[in-house]
């Protein structure tokens, strides 16, 4: 039976080894799976740290591309199998929690990636390595909106009635900003519940997807949304009018990181692609491109770009860290909420 | 010649049986958010869905619309079918490639193109705009219209294929007959066609309304995150509450609903149309 592995790499791997007239399993041995998103990212990834990092110290690179839900269940339903289908795994912090508590990532320390000394303290855990970051702040259109909101809390405002958008597939950081914005915290969601009836009272409008948000804040069907700072920062270069507040709440911080799965088969791969994916080059282009913030101390942006993408000072302070423990144990019933009540 | 259906069973047996082994097995498992799930044996997850307003919903929504869009489609197909059926041209296989071509796009490239032509800023409204029909860009997606409308123009050619080869089996002649006898056409296809076609219409029916009941692309991309229907409940569970079990126990009601409906459906035409 054929590996889903030697499915991947039948092309490029056979051709290699034609070309080089080398066995097969000789080819294989610096070849590493990274499950990532496609798109901008995937794109990035290979741009930035596969080909030019990782190329000519002879590590193929296959990407498994998918987004993070069905990842994430590959990763659960794999964790107890002897062999993975990945060597890495890139996930969002709080879906990294919920699979970190299952033990299905290997540790990782600095014996194993030697530029995690440079990656800033608050970043780092257990069983991952932060890539990039960003944080959840307001987007507003500025040709609408004259007078942009200061908190999460003013989007309940009723002049804002049926121009509030937001994104389904990002029920948990929404119920989060609806918890904020009812005098709620990272670790209490429950003032979240009535603050999203009102919202929906109010004609909120909830879009499948990221991109059919972009297209209704670019057509101003709605002019108002809680989003990553970097994702406004691409829609803005994207010809979209926005601007964005950091709300008085606070805003929380996403970090996407990547880990190497404990049955990963080419664990030395994993971890040589983790190390790469901190190079502080790579991680200034990321930043130029999405918008997303390097994560090692050693990447300096440009004073134009850093202003865009970055928060200030007095707002660094108000950066949240999520709850990971209490939004994984909560998690059936925001998923309930969102889809039985506010949905509905 | 029993040994012909071995390889067919195999693969049914290995592919399917065996999964939905595992998947009831699942479904009798308590959901625990940080180990997945804990191993017992429960009828909870079954108990608490199906006294859970919220999917009684879901599961009247999915029926009601797969009820609809399966009936629509036959009014839609059956003319159609039997224009194909009766051509005699050297066309014919032409035109029964160009009803299979929808069949080769796959279901999110063709809703993707409709989100190109239907959404606010799409080209439809962007036409009524442009010329002066409307002032305001018309809602065309996320409603239950844009859902029904999308489901038919997938499930249309099974309809046509399967109704059209059973009236190519029945013969011309006994049209010919009927008309001779001084039936009006109407009354022939009341009488002759329509009965004898019966097998093909319930088949159609059946694999329509199957098809229509486990659509998740057309009613995620189409009807929006407010749209209730199974398939996308399923996957809510499975996917992005990592709740396996209660995702089985979704998937097997979803199951038995469509069951029933399928037998009740294949008793129903088989009394009505039965020989006599």
């Amino acid at each position: 039976m054929i590996s889903r592995r030697r499915f991947l790499s039948a092309g490029a791997g056979a051709a290699a080894a034609l070309a080089v007239n080398v066995p097969a399993s000789h080819a294989e041995t610096g070849q590493v799976v990274v499950g990532t998103w496609g798109g901008d990212y995937g794109q990035l990834l290979s741009d930035l740290i596969d080909k030019p990092l990782l190329a000519p110290k002879g590590v193929e690179v296959l990407q498994d591309v998918a987004n993070a839900d069905p990842r994430k269940t590959k990763l659960l339903a794999e964790r107890q199998s002897r062999r993975g289908s990945m060597d890495v795994a890139c996930l969002s912090d709080s879906d990294h929690y919920i699979v970190a508590a299952t033990e299905a990532f290997e540790p990782v320390d600095a014996a194993k990636v030697s530029r995690l000394d440079k990656v800033f303290p608050e970043l780092r855990t257990a069983t991952a390595i932060p890539h990039i970051y960003s944080a959840q702040v307001i987007l507003y259109n500025t040709n609408q909106v004259k007078a942009p909101p200061t908190a999460f809390a003013d989007l309940w405002d009723p002049k804002w009635r049926g121009k509030v958008g937001l994104v389904d597939i990002l029920y948990p950081n929404n119920t989060l900003a609806a918890a904020l914005a009812g005098g709620g915290s990272v670790s209490n969601f429950d003032p979240a519940e009535q603050k999203l009836m009102e919202l929906r009272s109010l004609d909120a409008k909830v879009y499948p997807s990221n991109e059919a948000l972009a297209a209704a804040l670019k057509s101003e069907e709605v002019w108002l949304t809680t989003m990553w700072l970097a994702r406004g920062f691409m829609w803005k270069k994207s010809g979209i009018p926005l601007s964005h507040v950091v709300p008085k709440e606070g805003a929380v911080a996403i970090v996407f990181e990547a880990s190497v799965p404990r049955n990963a088969r080419n664990k030395d791969g994993g971890f040589t692609y983790l190390d790469a994916m901190l190079d502080a080059k790579a991680q200034v282009a990321f930043a130029d491109k999405m918008g997303y913030v390097p994560t090692v101390t050693d990447a300096v942006l440009p004073e134009e770009l850093a202003k865009q993408v970055s928060l200030g000072e007095a707002d660094r302070a108000k950066l949240l860290k999520p709850d990971y423990a209490y939004q994984a144990q909560r998690s059936q019933r925001t998923l309930d909420f969102w889809n039985k009540q506010f949905k509905a | 010649m029993a040994l012909l259906v071995v390889p067919a069973c195999l693969l049914v047996l290995a592919l399917l049986v065996g999964p939905m082994v595992l998947m009831f097995r699942i479904s009798l498992e308590q959901f625990s958010p940080t180990e997945l799930m804990i191993a017992t044996v429960s009828p909870d997850n079954y108990v608490r869905a199906a006294t859970d307003p919220y999917y009684q919903e879901v599961i009247l929504s999915t029926l009601g619309v797969a009820l609809l869009c399966t009936a629509l489609t036959l009014v839609i197909a059956y003319p159609a079918a039997y224009w194909l059926a009766r051509l005699q041209s050297g066309w014919k296989s032409l035109v029964v490639i160009a009803t299979m071509f929808p069949l080769l796009v796959g279901n999110v490239v063709r809703a993707a193109g409709w989100m190109a032509l239907f959404d606010r800023g799409g080209l439809v409204n962007q036409t009524l705009l442009a010329i002066g029909v409307i002032r305001e860009p018309l809602a065309l997606m996320y409603t239950p219209k844009a859902v029904v409308l999308g489901i038919i123009a997938v499930v249309l050619p099974y309809m046509i294929l399967t109704i059209s080869a059973v009236i190519e089996s029945i013969p011309r002649d006994l049209e010919d007959a009927a008309s001779n006898l001084g039936a009006s056409a109407m009354r022939t296809f009341w009488r002759v066609i329509l009965p004898l076609s019966a097998p093909g219409v319930a088949a159609g029916s059946i694999l329509v309304f199957v098809l229509c009941m486990n659509t998740y692309a057309t009613a995620v991309l189409l009807g929006g995150p407010r749209f209730k229907m199974m398939a996308p409940a399923v996957f809510d569970q499975f996917v992005r509450g990592n709740n396996w079990p209660m995702g089985a126990t979704l998937a097997f009601m979803l199951l038995a609903v469509t069951m029933t409906f399928t037998v009740l459906g294949s008793v129903v035409f088989a009394r009505r149309y039965r020989v006599r």
